[in-house]
């Protein structure tokens, strides 16, 4: 029962996303190599196709057809199944509106479900759904939404993962990112079951601290490749333990269930160390990493992939780190006693709650120049930071009633805002109850 | 070498034959008064040469005319007792004399001692190889001996007793007999030394006794005892040769240090080859039984290994220390094992790297034979490890140990589950084993336990333990995993016995995993569409909490076994078998080491008798509150959906209450609900205390691991003693 995952990446960030994801997990583009190797589970991702190549459970979905050409004109383009791509025949995008992005999933819901309806039926049990996309611009956020609805409705016994890009919070290109970002949240609060907030912010500050870039205006060119490589090592090491089985980890629900208590809170952040990049100079490396090094680095703040403003109650609700590499299983135990005596991570005061540590095996085929790299999906109660910048920036914009015309132009708006509102209420109600679990009188805790 | 009699040296009189002939003319002596008294009085001196005959005679160990043995044989060594003077009327002898033949006689003593010693000995078919030899090196010593008192017999009689003065010159007088038969009376006193201790002992005891003597300060004793060893040895050295290059016990007297087991000595494996001959892995038979049963009485390897030779201490030879003496008993087991218990071929090849160190063991090359004894244990155990390896693929059983009935093959375990579950929670006289080996199959096919060698996969059998009334499927459903000859001598019965039990228990433990994360599944995931009650929210909420702790609890217990206890001893068991060292003894050892550590500590067992499994039987019962749970918040679940539902045919039918039967339905149902709500209450305070008790035990176990997994389950201190302040 391989328990199969059905991709779905949406929009320009999400396929870029996809993109980089799908080639790290194949070589040359094709996954023939895999074939010998027995200790994988390719299925979980891939199917094989007449040809015997392996082709990625993935549906791509764009309203403007620039990424996708590149991806199909690209040398890993033969990876993909054509039937399983989708570019809107206008062409025109989703004018980085959310309400354009809604109603576009709404005209072509019949021809997304039938790509979707295919790739279930070709599953053999199919576990859940993982949705790349970001939730600032127009497709990803409001495609994004109109299909997790959907999604959430049609299978509702699966399992809906999303690997979303929140915008950057100090100076965004999309001007009306904080209506899309709050109008996609409530989405993502009520019908995800578990979210990894990669926050655009940080990523960049992560590349260009770990590129030491001295000059800025590299930045946006290159900088926005290695976030892209950034984000697929997060997915490929979080998707480690589906992808190569062992005693636990193996199926996404047990990971899930692990980390989110309540269902509500299921936004994740991510750490992931050592964090290099090709381009970068391979005598970087200062020194043999070791177990603790890297379960240390990951509760760092500076090496999390979300900026977040913790406070002083903030504490993890649970923590999952995905280690990969040569490791002596003794010293696993040895960092978590060092970790729990110099109480570098506060947990939750009402619940029993520790810092989980899965081992696994290296692909073989991604060459990297570190023994021991490590990922961390926690879920800890200072994302609620991160709500909270949403709303307030929605509220600076929505105060002044700007560049709202686009979005009354679509039927979800003609009659009225409420639909604003409402993501409002959702987002601080989720706000609020971050913050309630912090405190041991969570067990009571009632939604208001 | 008894000293050359015809080259005596004469011994020259301190005082001049001429001088005393004056002092003889002047006066007579006081002793020559004696003497004419005596002579007056018809008793005389017993004349010196009838006396030299009969000592003669007691050299020989025979009684002569005035001197006997006595009869008096017994124990007595005192010297005094040993000899009686046959009283006579015409002579006496006196007392110095008598001293003197007394020492004489001794030698006779010893003589008779070893003679018949031989005599005896030497007839009897019974006696050990070592003991012959023993006999045939005194025989030789007692030739000598002869040919020496024969020379000393033919010093008297050639000198006529005529002239005194001459005899008295060069002949034999009882004080040089004792001055030329001194160093044979060492020797002989060795020899009966040897004879009196060799009394009960044979073997290898016997040499270690002749060699305590080889300590000696003295070089005459240390060499006479090299050359007593030198011969003595001999039959052992035959032996050690045999078994060390051949694996070859011959030892028809029980003398060598190795001992052979009667019963098991004939018994042989029945080659792997002829036993599963015919298969065609596991997915050919349609789960058809390959692997054919032990018969009845066949004894199993490691059996076979350990109790077919056995180590006899107190036969090894005290020249050989013992570390050296198990070196020599592990290589002729190691090579007696290769060959009668493995391939022909493999018995050639190695023999053919022994012949280098097959030279000639003796004695006298100490260094020579642990040199010898070095390398053929180093061929022997290599040689054994890689037929082990390369053969018989130790190392692949290991690992599908692991993989399976350690569930290290998590997703084959999933699989089985998966289709397992349903066909289990049914009582267990329903289930057919068939069944199982079909879904067993399918598991395999499905899972990555596909790419596994159908060797191993073949190996491996879904079964049903003995079932009482009343259990399920959960209860007797077990994995197994078969092995047979070799290798069956590292994973014995009994250690497939503490595989079962792990499996039993992880098992158990996978099958609280599957449990929670449906549920999990249900109550949180699917709560976004189905559980659309706000007033049940609250004690939603508070189930989902519970349920976060028992998945805390439960994945913390796994990860603990997994990592910190099978992965860790793997890693360990790993390192020995890489390193290759030591022989099958070592290896067996290693192995259940690694298996003890591991079933202690997954099973968390206690070290105190009468209290091993407390700890287990807390867990167990958490599982089983688990469970209980599960079923509670399922009815609860249910209750909800049905709320749910008939709130939205409400809602469709306009919200028209319809009167007073709905009503009591509803009262009816608050009840159920209130019922429920108190065991899922009731579970989840009991699933609470069990686990302050589990952690409590756990900090005060004595071994680091267990109080290491107290830290785990209570990372953030949750699970504090101080209960109260704790929870509320």
């Amino acid at each position: 029962m391989p328990r199969e995952i059905v991709t779905v990446q949406l929009g320009q960030c999400g396929n870029q996303m996809g993109s980089v994801f799908w080639q790290r997990l194949s070589t040359k583009g094709i996954l023939e190599d895999w074939a010998t190797e027995g200790g994988d589970r390719k299925d979980v991702f891939f199917y094989q196709a007449d040809d015997e190549h392996y082709i990625p459970r993935t549906i791509m979905v764009d309203l403007e057809p620039r990424v996708i050409n590149n991806i199909l004109t690209s040398p890993s383009a033969n990876l993909y199944n054509r039937e399983n791509i989708f570019v809107s025949k206008d062409g025109g995008g989703a004018g980085n509106n959310w309400a354009q992005g809604y109603s576009a999933g709404e005209r072509t819901y019949e021809e997304l479900m039938e790509m979707i309806d295919r790739e279930a039926e070709g599953s053999d049990s199919l576990e859940g759904f993982m949705i790349m996309h970001s939730i600032a611009g127009g497709t990803g956020s409001g495609l994004g939404s109109f299909l997790l609805e959907r999604l959430n409705d049609k299978f509702p016994k699966k399992l809906i993962q999303t690997y979303s890009v929140f915008p950057n919070q100090q100076d965004g290109d999309v001007v009306v990112q904080p209506y899309n970002s709050l109008l996609a949240l409530k989405r993502l609060v009520n019908h995800a079951d578990s979210v990894v907030v990669l926050d655009n912010g940080a990523l960049s500050r992560l590349t260009a601290d770990k590129m030491h870039l001295g000059d800025p205006t590299l930045r946006p060119v290159q900088s926005f490749d290695q976030a892209n490589q950034l984000v697929s090592t997060v997915i490929a090491a979080s998707t480690q333990t589906l992808r190569y089985p062992g005693y636990m980890n193996n199926d996404l629900v047990g990971i899930i269930a692990s980390l989110i208590p309540t269902p509500r809170c299921h936004f994740l952040m991510t750490s992931y160390t050592p964090f290099t990049m090709d381009n970068v100079d391979k005598s970087k490396s200062v020194r043999k990493t070791t177990v603790l090094d890297v379960m240390r680095r990951l509760l760092q703040p500076k090496n999390r992939m979300v900026s977040t403003v913790p406070s002083k109650t903030s504490c993890y609700i649970s923590i999952l780190n995905i280690i990969q590499g040569d490791v002596d299983p003794t010293d696993v135990h040895q960092s978590l006693l060092r970790i729990r005596e110099r109480q570098l991570a506060t947990f939750i005061p009402w619940g029993p709650a520790s810092i989980q540590v899965a081992l696994t095996r290296k692909s073989p085929y991604v060459s990297a120049n570190h023994r021991v790299s490590g990922l961390m999906l926690a879920n800890h109660t200072s994302i609620a930071s991160l709500f909270k910048r949403s709303i307030d920036q929605y509220d600076r914009l929505r105060k002044r009633n700007a560049f709202l015309d686009q979005y009354k132009k679509e039927k979800m708006f003609e009659n009225g805002l409420e639909e604003f509102d409402e993501s409002r209420a959702t987002v601080e109600e989720l706000l609020n109850e971050y913050k309630a679990c912090e405190s041991p009188d969570y067990i009571s805790y009632v939604r208001s | 070498m008894p000293p050359a009699v015809s080259s005596l040296p004469g011994i020259v009189h301190p005082i001049e034959p001429a001088a005393r002939e004056n002092i003889h003319a002047k006066s007579k002596t006081k002793a020559e008064i004696l003497r004419e008294y005596r002579a007056k009085m018809g008793k005389s001196h017993l004349p010196e040469h009838l006396l030299l005959r009969d000592v003669l005679y007691l050299l020989q160990g025979i009684s002569g005319k005035y001197v006997r043995f006595s009869d008096l044989e017994g124990g007595s060594s005192d010297s005094d007792h040993r000899v009686v003077f046959v009283d006579d009327r015409d002579f006496i002898v006196p007392p110095p004399t008598q001293a003197l033949v007394r020492k004489l006689s001794e030698l006779g003593h010893l003589y008779s001692r070893v003679a018949t010693f031989v005599n005896e000995r030497g007839g009897e078919p019974s006696i050990g190889m070592i003991e012959q030899s023993l006999c045939h090196f005194l025989q030789g010593q007692l030739t000598e001996y002869y040919r020496m008192v024969a020379v000393l017999e033919s010093q008297m009689s050639s000198k006529p007793d005529g002239d005194p003065a001459v005899r008295e010159d060069s002949g034999l007088t009882l004080r040089r007999l004792d001055v030329w038969i001194d160093e044979w009376r060492l020797r002989m006193r060795m020899m009966s030394a040897c004879v009196e201790n060799c009394k009960g002992t044979k073997g290898g005891a016997l040499v270690s006794l002749i060699h305590a003597n080889t300590n000696n300060g003295d070089p005459f004793v240390r060499s006479f005892t090299d050359q007593l060893l030198e011969e003595v040895s001999k039959p052992f050295f035959l032996t050690l040769q045999r078994w060390l290059f051949t694996g070859d016990l011959h030892d028809p007297y029980e003398e060598f240090f190795v001992a052979a087991n009667p019963d098991l000595v004939d018994v042989q494996y029945i080659h792997p080859a002829t036993n599963l001959s015919g298969d065609g892995g596991f997915g050919g038979g349609g789960g058809t039984e390959t692997i054919v049963e032990r018969e009845e009485g066949e004894v199993g390897g490691l059996k076979l290994w350990e109790s077919k030779y056995t180590f006899r201490r107190g036969m090894l030879p005290s020249f050989v220390s013992e570390e050296f003496g198990r070196k020599i008993f592990s290589t002729g087991k190691s090579l007696n094992f290769i060959r009668y218990s493995c391939h022909d071929s493999d018995w050639v090849a190695t023999r053919s790297k022994l012949t280098k160190a097959g030279e000639t063991l003796k004695y006298s090359d100490i260094a020579g034979l642990e040199r010898s004894i070095d390398d053929a244990y180093r061929v022997a155990s290599q040689r054994l490890f890689d037929i082990f390896f390369d053969k018989f693929k130790l190392m692949n059983h290991l690992t599908a140990l692991k993989s399976y009935l350690m569930l290290g093959h998590g997703d084959f375990a999933d699989r089985l589950m998966d289709s397992l579950g349903p066909s289990l929670i049914r009582p267990a006289n329903t289930l057919y084993r068939h069944n199982l080996t079909t879904t067993l199959e399918t598991a395999i096919r499905y899972s990555n336990a596909q790419n596994d060698s159908p060797d191993v996969l073949r190996r491996l059998d879904a079964r049903m333990l003995d079932y009482q009334h009343g259990e399920i499927g959960w209860d007797v459903f077990t994995l197994e995993y078969k092995v047979d000859a070799p290798i069956d001598t590292v994973l014995g019965p009994d250690s497939m016995i503490q595989y079962q039990r792990l499996f039993n228990h992880l098992w158990k433990m996978k099958r609280v995993e599957g449990v929670l994360t449906s549920g999990w599944m249900r109550i949180s995931s699917g709560a976004k569409t189905f559980l659309r009650v706000p007033e049940y929210e609250h004690e939603w909420h508070q189930i989902r909490v519970v349920m976060a702790e028992m998945i805390h609890f439960l994945r913390q217990m796994q990860a603990f076994s997994q990592l910190e206890v099978i992965a860790c001893h793997w890693e360990i068991l790993v390192e020995f078998l890489a390193k290759k060292e030591g022989d099958l003894d070592a290896l067996i050892e290693a192995h259940r080491t690694y298996l003890d550590h591991v079933v202690k500590k997954v099973l968390l067992l206690h070290p105190k008798s009468g209290k091993e499994e407390n700890i287990l039987t807390q867990v167990r019962e958490v599982f089983n509150i688990i469970l209980q749970f599960r079923e509670a918040t399922d009815n609860f679940y249910n209750h909800t959906l049905a709320e749910s539902a008939r709130r939205t045919e409400n809602e469709i039918s306009n919200g028209v209450i319809t009167g007073v039967a709905e009503a009591s339905q509803r009262h009816d149902s608050t009840e159920v609900l209130s019922r429920i709500l108190r065991r899922i209450k009731e579970y989840g305070i009991a699933f609470s205390d069990r686990t302050f008790a589990i952690v409590a035990a756990l900090s005060s176990h004595p071994e680091q691991d267990c109080r290491f997994l107290a830290i785990r389950l209570s990372f953030n201190d949750f699970y504090k003693p101080k209960k109260d302040s704790a929870r509320t």
